[in-house]
C-alpha cells in the first residue's frame, strides 16, 4: 500500500475570537500562546485566557478607550511587520503616556511608546548594562546618562498582554539617555527588567502606522536626538572645505598688477609737492586699486601722502591718503629703528575707465637737537631724494575675505545656538537637573 | 538507529531515533508511548495542545555552533502567570539541546550534570527549599542571579522526549540569569533534579528552516 504523499498542513491561524464573559463584547486573541491577560476594549474587563479557557480576573464597566493606534494594525518598522496587540496608559504623577505591546510571533514582541506626541520603539534586553558611575551605564560599549527616577502606575488596559496586567500597579522606574537611545529599568518585588528605546521620528511612524503627525515636540523627549547635532558636523565639514576654497581661491586671484610706477623727486625746502600719474587704464568692471610709494632713503623723517584718482570721462575722484615714517636712533639698549619706509594704501571698488593719479606730497625732517647726521639728513640733494610710486590693481580685498568668513559660518553658529537651546531644554526636562528645582513652585 | 514500530493503540507507524529519548507521543492517535526491552508499552493520551501562533514546530531545523539539529519534540509547561515551550532539539551527532521558548524570548539550555553543581544555594533548592529571587549564585566560574522560580505544570507534549510528560506532572523551576544573556534552570519533580545551562538566542542565529507558516504573517528574512 502505497502511503498517500503527505500534504502540506494549511498555515496555522493566526487570530481567535473569544467573547468577554463580561460584556459578550467580542475579544480577538493574536498572540494566542503568549498571552495571558486581555484587557476588553469594550468594558476594560481584565481576562486570563493561559490555558485556553476564558475567566474573568477583574470586572469593570469603564468608557470605552480608543488608542492612537487601533489594536490589529500593523505596520513595518526597522524591515519588520509588527501588529499592535497591546495598550497600556501609564502615568507618573501628572505625566501620562502611552504604551502600544507590538507583535510578530516570528520576531516576538516590542514596544511603541508615546511620550508628548513622541515615539519611541523598545526591545527587552536579555542581558543587563553595565553600572558605570552613580550616574551612567554602558551597553554595547555606549554610555547612557541618568535621566528620570520613579514610579509608574498603569491606568488603562487594552488588548493582551504576555503577564498579569492590573489598573493601578505600580513598577520602580529609572531611565538613562545617550542621543537617540533611553535605557529604561523597570523594578517590581518580582523581577528587574531592561528596555533599550530608540527614538522614532514621527514621519516614519505616520508612515508605519498612519498616527496623526504630531505639532513639534517640546521639550525634546529626552532621549531625542537635537536635529542640529548631525548638521553642526556636517556645517563645520561644508564650512571648512568653503574656507579653504576661499583661502585658495585668494591666493590664485588676491596678487596685484602692476600697471605702472614712477619717481618724484622730493624738494629739499619741504614744500608741498604734487605730481600727476596717468594714464591708468583699469579694464575689470570694478577693481581693487592699489597705490605702493617707497622713499628708499628715508631716515628720521616723513612723507605725508594724499592720492586722487580722478576719472578723466567723468572727473570721479577717489581719494586716499598715506604716510611713511622712519626713525632710527640709538639709547641705552643700543640701536634701534622705528617706522618704515614705505606706505601702501588701497581702494575698493574702482569703475573701469581712464584715471589719473594725483600725488600730493610732502618731505619732513625729524629736526632735535643734538641729533647727528653725518651726511645732512635725508633730504640733502647730495642724497637725491625721491619717491617711488607703484599703482596696480586687483580683484580680491583683505576685508571681503572676512565677510565671506563670516558669511559662511554664520549659520554654522546659528545652528549652533540653536543647538544649545535643544540640549538646555532636554536637559531641562531631567529628574537629575540641578537648575529644575529653583523656581518651579510657581 | 531509528526504530519503527507500530502504535501499539493505532497502529500507525511510530519512530523511536535514539536509545537516549525511549518516550513518544504517537503522532496519529497521541497515545504516550515508552519503549523498552520488551516492547512499546502506551501510558495514556496526551491532552490536545492548546492553540497557539509559535513560529518553532516538530521538523524544523536548524544550526547551533556549527552543529544541525531538528526539532523533534515538545512539552508545554504553565505556570499561574502563563505558559512556555520548551522544544526538543536532536543534533547531529545524537545530542540533545532544549529550546525554551517564553513570552516571545528563547533560551537554547543543554543538560549538565546536576552533581557537578557546587553552589550550595542550588544543592539547598535541590533539597526541597525555595528559592529567593534576587540571590546571587556562582556557577562554573559565571555569576548568575535567580531571576524566577515557580511550580510548573505540565500541560501536554509531543514528538520524542527523554522522559514521559504526563498532563499534570508538576515540577519546581528555578531560572537564573547572567548579565551577558547567560542563562541556567534547575528543575525539581520530587524525586530528580534536573540542571540546563546555556544562554538566550535570537531565531534568526538558529538559521532555522521549516518554520511554522502561520496566517496572515510573511515567514522572516531570515529563514528565507
Amino acid at each position: 500500500m502505497q502511503p498517500e504523499a503527505p500534504l502540506a498542513p494549511p498555515p496555522a491561524p493566526a487570530v481567535r475570537a473569544l467573547s468577554c464573559p463580561n460584556c459578550g463584547g467580542t475579544v480577538e486573541l493574536r498572540a494566542a500562546g503568549y498571552t495571558v491577560h486581555v484587557g476588553c476594549q469594550y468594558c476594560g474587563s481584565i481576562l486570563d485566557t493561559t490555558d485556553g479557557l476564558v475567566k474573568l480576573v477583574t470586572q469593570a464597566h469603564a468608557a470605552q478607550v480608543t488608542p492612537d493606534i487601533p489594536l490589529g494594525t500593523r505596520g513595518a518598522l526597522f524591515g519588520v511587520e509588527w501588529e499592535a496587540i497591546g495598550y497600556l496608559r501609564r502615568s507618573q504623577d501628572y505625566y501620562r503616556w502611552d504604551e502600544y505591546l507590538l507583535f510578530n510571533p516570528y520576531h516576538g514582541y516590542r514596544w511603541l511608546v508615546n511620550a508628548r506626541g513622541g515615539w519611541s520603539f523598545g526591545t527587552m534586553l536579555t542581558r543587563v548594562p553595565t553600572w558605570q558611575t552613580f550616574s551612567s551605564y554602558t551597553l554595547d560599549g555606549a554610555a547612557y546618562m541618568r535621566f528620570f527616577a520613579g514610579t509608574a502606575t498603569v491606568d488603562r488596559v487594552v488588548g493582551e498582554f504576555y503577564w498579569r496586567v492590573a489598573v493601578g500597579e505600580t513598577v520602580k522606574t529609572g531611565d538613562w539617555v545617550r542621543p537617540g537611545f533611553m535605557l529604561s529599568r523597570e523594578t517590581s518585588e518580582r523581577e528587574e527588567s531592561w528596555t533599550l528605546n530608540q527614538w522614532v521620528p514621527d514621519r516614519m511612524m505616520v508612515q508605519a502606522f498612519g498616527v496623526a503627525p504630531a505639532r513639534r515636540v517640546w521639550p525634546p523627549l529626552p532621549h531625542q536626538p537635537s536635529p542640529w547635532g548631525a548638521w553642526l558636523g556636517k556645517g563645520a565639514l561644508i564650512g571648512g572645505i568653503a574656507l579653504a576654497f576661499l583661502l585658495v581661491l585668494s591666493i590664485v586671484l588676491g596678487g596685484t598688477r602692476w600697471i605702472t610706477s614712477q619717481s618724484l623727486p622730493v624738494a629739499v625746502d619741504g614744500r608741498e609737492q604734487n605730481a600727476t600719474i596717468g594714464p591708468i587704464h583699469l579694464s575689470d568692471r570694478y577693481q581693487r586699486v592699489q597705490v605702493r610709494s617707497t622713499v628708499p632713503r628715508l631716515e628720521n623723517g616723513w612723507v605725508d601722502l594724499d592720492y586722487s584718482l580722478v576719472d578723466r570721462r567723468t572727473q570721479q575722484v577717489f581719494a586716499a591718503s598715506g604716510a611713511a615714517e622712519r626713525y632710527q636712533g640709538t639709547d641705552s639698549d643700543g640701536p634701534w629703528t622705528e617706522g618704515a619706509r614705505d606706505s601702501d594704501v588701497s581702494i575698493a571698488a574702482v569703475p573701469a575707465g581712464d584715471y589719473d593719479l594725483i600725488v600730493d606730497y610732502k618731505g619732513n625732517r625729524w629736526s632735535e637737537n643734538g641729533t647727528f647726521y653725518p651726511d645732512g639728513g635725508w633730504m640733502e640733494p647730495t642724497n637725491a631724494p625721491q619717491i617711488v610710486v607703484e599703482v596696480g590693481s586687483g580683484t580680491l580685498y583683505g576685508s571681503n575675505l572676512f565677510l565671506a568668513a563670516l558669511m559662511i559660518a554664520m549659520p554654522w553658529l546659528i545652528g549652533l545656538l540653536l543647538h544649545l537651546r535643544f540640549e538646555k531644554a532636554r536637559k531641562g526636562e531631567s529628574d537629575f537637573q540641578p537648575a529644575r528645582s529653583e523656581g518651579s513652585d510657581d | 538507529m531509528s526504530l519503527h514500530l507500530p502504535c501499539p493503540n493505532c497502529g500507525a507507524d511510530v519512530v523511536f531515533r535514539s536509545p537516549a529519548l525511549p518516550s513518544r507521543v504517537c503522532d496519529t492517535c497521541h497515545s504516550m508511548l515508552v519503549r523498552s526491552d520488551a516492547g512499546v508499552t502506551q501510558f495514556g493520551i496526551a491532552a490536545a495542545l492548546p492553540f497557539d501562533v509559535s513560529p518553532v514546530q516538530i521538523g524544523m531545523r536548524g544550526v547551533d555552533e556549527g552543529q544541525a539539529f531538528e526539532v523533534i519534540g515538545r512539552v508545554r509547561w504553565s505556570w499561574t502567570d502563563g505558559a512556555w515551550n520548551e522544544w526538543l532539539l536532536l543534533f547531529e551527532g545524537g545530542g540533545t539541546a532544549w529550546l525554551g521558548e517564553a513570552m516571545g524570548q528563547f533560551l537554547l539550555l543543554r543538560e549538565y550534570p546536576f552533581g557537578e553543581v557546587r553552589s550550595k544555594t542550588l544543592r539547598a533548592i535541590a533539597d526541597g527549599e525555595r528559592a529567593q529571587i534576587g540571590q546571587k549564585v556562582e556557577l562554573f566560574g559565571r555569576k548568575l542571579v535567580i531571576a524566577d522560580a515557580r511550580q510548573a505544570l505540565c500541560i501536554t507534549a509531543e514528538g520524542e522526549l527523554p522522559f514521559v510528560a504526563p498532563s499534570g506532572w508538576q515540577a519546581y523551576n528555578v531560572d537564573l540569569r547572567g548579565p551577558d544573556g547567560a542563562c541556567a534552570s534547575l528543575q525539581r519533580d520530587g524525586r530528580t533534579t534536573s540542571f540546563y545551562q546555556g544562554r538566550y538566542v535570537m531565531l534568526a542565529e538558529l538559521a532555522p528552516r521549516g518554520l511554522r507558516a502561520i496566517e496572515g504573517w510573511a515567514l522572516p528574512d531570515y529563514a528565507a
